[in-house]
């Protein structure tokens, strides 16, 4: 792309970010979403191939949707309680409308459809951009409005989203699909801890982007947008196919991995706030998105593919090293002894 | 001298030398335990056991001795303790008489096995088990011994272990003898919870004993002595090498279960319904068991079908109430039942292993003292006057034929003795006489006086060990002095019959054509066709429920359905439905985000 279209796209992004971030007023947020949405648009529709086309069009129509939505719930809560305050959203019918359009945004069900497929029509880097940094600026709303929050719905989105996205997860070949589901049960994750303890929510939230980033980026490196891509590619980087199996697997929250932390602690937090039932039921529920951690774990340590690849090691690597890879791989893999200081920064 | 002394004393010498070629390889690194040495030890302890049997004969003493206690439970005591008492003391001069000749003869059949010491040491293994069986003072003692002559039975019935025939004959022995363990198992628990002991002197009901314990004993006695029912097990153990069959499976191990009922005498004799079931099981059996050795060829299963004539006989005893009596026959039958399989053995060693009386005949003048001892057995057997049988056998029928009882059960078994007569004559016309018929190229001789020496002292054992037992032991109940001259001869009579129709029908066969099959004979032949209706439906049934179970219940409902891939299953439906949901049309999803919203705000409102 363009050097001047992308230095423009990439400081709209950082722009609207950060309107977003630092807002009081609610306008002032709003305007950081839209500038995010105009933004990405491009990055998305990049190669001009039909389906990377229509994945930019639902995008669109989503989150202008929920930006929509997002002033409409403002607006009530302004005309109710006469301020626009972010914090002091009072308003029931407002905070609901509000989880709504979040929701949306971020991607939980039941108003995750449009997510699955935009991830998979945008190249990984932009797939990249739209899991980690598009999710911070909704997150960063619902994490100030957190006390006026209705628990019993963002329980019960929290549960689904960690359903279906087990479910759907596991009748995918397409890596950014599956990515994408992965997704959407982490999000189930953050949300069912949001009222009780914003601070692990986004702690969460911070620990998923770095294992996702370095998920991505791997795949990146590699190329591989299904799995077979996957399977054969251990040819040209073995050792970069084995931490793609250790991130997967902290993704999936196996200890000794820095992934078992969010959900060892969320439990906990879960438990003491007497919520017992939805703890084991997120638990049980993210079995199914081992399942497929695991496929892709297996299918990228697998020496003997059933796709044959024509020789063993490649003795020369055309693949350069890469540091960003290389240091979120290793936090994602080696940070849960690092828990009580993390849990103090967040 | 005090005579209990000497008695307890002697005994327990007897016994201490019985173990000497076990023990002492373990003490002493030199030690070479030969077969020799086992015999000499045997014969060692036979001469020793004489003098603690003449105490007791001239001083009517009995005693119990008791030596070590295991106490385990606090009221519950099981001692080790060993009686010494009329049964006792005249069995042990008997057994180790007995034993001592088959060894003897065992250095012969066995010279050229190559473990040769370990086939002793099981022998000598097995006699003291045994010995242990019929000295035991209480129930606990008496089931080692027990269990121990059933592990050396099958030991030994399985010796060439590469003959698939005598692995299932082994494996028969103990599955049969097993059922019958249930029985002394579940009497055993009786006693114990009844009278809180094990010992059978202190386990005398007031009044008539339950029917249960009863059963159990007798269900016991029919396993392990092959009444009717349970029998299949002892002509199947004919695969064991002969000294094998001489000492187990005619004198000792299988006398063990009438034994049983023998030192259980007491509680036996107030039930009659116990009592008359011993008898009619008995008859039964020795009825059945000389039906099926009238066709047999082959000369050791026609001796084993005797053996299990005869305790039939012993259990009809049983039944009449006459424990003693019984015991006479016990000790009579060793004598003349072990020469008969030494005998039978000697013939086919010198026939290279022929064991088909069809293909022997005329081995009169070929082995003249092993075919006299077997005519002296065979008479011994059928009860000819004043040889050992007669003093047992003939006092059983007559007292058969005075008692009050089940006229079927009087008719089986005079219908047997004159089929025991018949098939004896016709097992030593077809071996002795007549013209013979073995291969021409065989060798055969007895000089070796390792044959000729047991085979001996074993004849003068069934000649004159009736008279010697019944002059020196008192009996305890009156025999029947006075009865009708038919009723005295009844015995002889049906003896001179049997032996007239093997007579007769010896001498049809030189003028038959072509024998004709006819129903009566292929029952005697296929052994009453009790093993194909009774093996193959039992053991189907049992290994198809325990398929089931196993593999329809637990692998597949339990492990399959209930567990993982039933759970598989369940997500994989899930996700197919989740998937069908995705359609990729926008307006369906704008429309059920819109869809959504309405129902929240519904819902809380």
């Amino acid at each position: 792309m363009n050097p001047y279209a992308t230095s423009i796209m990439t400081f709209s992004l950082i722009l609207g970010t950060t309107i977003t971030i630092s807002s009081n007023h609610w306008v002032l947020a709003w305007t950081g979403l839209e500038i995010n949405t105009l933004a990405i648009i491009p990055l998305i529709a990049k190669s001009h191939h039909p389906r990377a086309v229509e994945a930019a069009t639902k995008y669109f129509l989503t989150q202008a949707a929920a930006s929509a939505l997002v002033l409409f719930s403002s607006m009530t809560n302004a005309w109710v309680t006469g301020q626009w305050d972010i914090t002091q959203m009072n308003h029931p019918t407002s905070c609901l409308l509000l989880t709504a359009a979040i929701a949306i945004k971020l991607g939980l069900v039941p108003f995750h459809f449009w997510f699955p497929e935009v991830l998979q029509g945008s190249p990984l880097m932009t797939a990249l951009l739209l899991s980690t940094l598009m999710k911070f600026p909704p997150l960063t709303l619902l994490l100030l409005t957190s006390k006026s929050l209705d628990p019993a719905l963002l329980t019960a989105m929290a549960l689904a989203s960690t359903a279906l996205g087990g479910w759907m997860g596991l009748n995918q070949t397409q890596t950014r699909k599956i990515l994408a589901f992965s997704s959407i049960s982490h999000l189930g994750w953050i949300a069912i801890i949001l009222v009780y303890s914003p601070k692990l929510a986004l702690l969460t939230f911070y620990l998923y982007t770095i294992m996702t980033s370095a998920v991505f980026l791997a795949l990146n490196k590699i190329k591989a947008l299904n799995l077979s891509m996957i399977m054969t590619s251990w040819t040209k980087t073995p050792v970069l196919n084995a931490t793609l199996m250790l991130v997967l697997l902290s993704l999936a929250g196996l200890p000794p991995l820095t992934g078992f932390m969010p959900k060892w602690l969320i439990i906990q937090e879960l438990t003491k706030q007497e919520m017992t039932p939805a703890a084991m039921a997120i638990a049980m529920l993210s079995l199914l998105s081992l399942f497929f951690y695991l496929r892709l774990a297996y299918h990228s340590t697998i020496t003997l593919p059933p796709n044959s690849s024509n020789h063993m090691k490649q003795w020369y690597t055309s693949k350069t090293p890469s540091t960003p890879t290389a240091v979120l791989a290793s936090l994602s893999i080696l940070l849960l002894p690092l828990s009580p200081m993390m849990h103090a920064i967040v | 001298m005090n005579p209990t002394l000497l008695i307890n004393s002697l005994t327990l010498l007897t016994l201490t030398i019985l173990l000497t070629p076990i023990i002492l390889p373990f003490l002493f690194k030199n030690f070479k335990n030969t077969p020799q040495a086992t015999t000499r030890a045997v014969k060692t302890a036979f001469l020793i056991s004489l003098a603690p049997t003449t105490a007791f004969i001239y001083s009517g003493v009995e005693s119990v001795t008791c030596h070590w206690e295991w106490k385990f439970i606090m009221n519950f005591k099981i001692p080790l303790s060993l009686k010494m008492d009329q049964y006792s003391m005249t069995f042990l001069p008997i057994a180790l008489f007995v034993t001592w000749s088959i060894l003897q003869f065992a250095m012969w059949y066995m010279a050229s096995e190559p473990y040769v010491t370990k086939f002793f040491t099981y022998l000598l293994t097995f006699l003291v088990a045994m010995l242990l069986l019929t000295t035991a003072n209480n129930m606990f003692l008496l089931f080692v011994g027990w269990e121990g002559v059933r592990i050396m039975s099958f030991l030994l019935i399985g010796w060439w272990q590469g003959r698939a025939d005598a692995n299932t004959a082994a494996l028969r022995a103990v599955i049969y003898n097993r059922i019958g363990d249930i029985g002394l198992i579940l009497s055993m628990a009786w006693l114990a919870s009844t009278f809180n002991t094990w010992e059978i002197q202190q386990a005398v009901h007031p009044h008539q004993t339950p029917i249960l314990p009863l059963m159990g004993l007798i269900l016991a006695a029919a396993g392990k002595s092959a009444q009717f029912g349970l029998h299949p097990w002892l002509p199947a153990a004919m695969e064991g090498p002969t000294p094998v069959s001489a000492l187990l499976h005619s004198s000792t191990m299988v006398v063990a279960g009438i034994f049983l009922l023998i030192r259980m005498h007491p509680l036996l004799a107030t039930n009659q319904t116990a009592l008359t079931a011993c008898l009619c099981l008995g008859a039964l059996s020795t009825l059945f068991a000389a039906t099926c050795a009238l066709t047999q060829n082959d000369i050791k299963k026609i001796i084993a079908f005797s053996t299990s004539s005869q305790l039939g006989l012993m259990m009809v005893t049983i039944g009449l109430n006459l424990p003693q009596l019984a015991f006479l026959h016990i000790s009579t039958h060793a004598f003349f039942k072990a020469m008969l399989f030494l005998c039978s053995g000697s013939i086919i060693h010198n026939l290279n292993g022929e064991q088909d009386i069809r293909k022997m005949g005329g081995l009169q003048k070929m082995l003249p003292v092993t075919t006299s001892c077997l005519t002296i057995g065979n008479l011994a057997l059928m009860g000819t006057p004043f040889l050992a049988g007669f003093y047992s056998k003939d006092l059983i029928i007559e007292s058969l034929n005075t008692s009050y009882l089940n006229t079927w059960a009087l008719l089986l078994t005079l219908m047997a003795t004159a089929f025991t007569a018949t098939y004896s004559i016709r097992m030593t016309i077809l071996v002795q006489a007549g013209q013979t018929r073995i291969p021409p190229m065989v060798s055969m001789n007895e000089n070796n006086p390792l044959i000729t020496a047991p085979l001996t002292r074993l004849a003068l054992g069934s000649i004159t060990a009736g008279m010697i037992i019944t002059s020196f032991i008192t009996p305890t109940k009156t025999p029947p002095m006075t009865m009708p001259l038919i009723t005295k001869t009844a015995a002889i009579l049906m003896t001179i019959l049997g032996i007239v129709l093997a007579l007769e029908l010896s001498n049809m066969t030189h003028t038959l054509t072509h024998p004709k099959p006819n129903p009566l004979m292929n029952f005697s032949s296929a052994l009453g066709y009790f093993n194909p209706l009774v093996h193959r439906f039992f053991s189907k049934n049992l290994l198809e429920k325990g398929q089931n179970i196993a593999l329809h219940l637990i692998d597949l409902s339990w492990l399959k359905k209930m567990g993982p891939e039933g759970l598989a299953e369940l997500q994989v439906a899930a996700s197919k439905a989740a998937t069908s949901m995705h359609t990729g049309l926008i307006k369906a999803y704008l429309g059920s985000f819109a869809l959504s919203i309405l129902v929240m705000i519904l819902m809380t409102h």
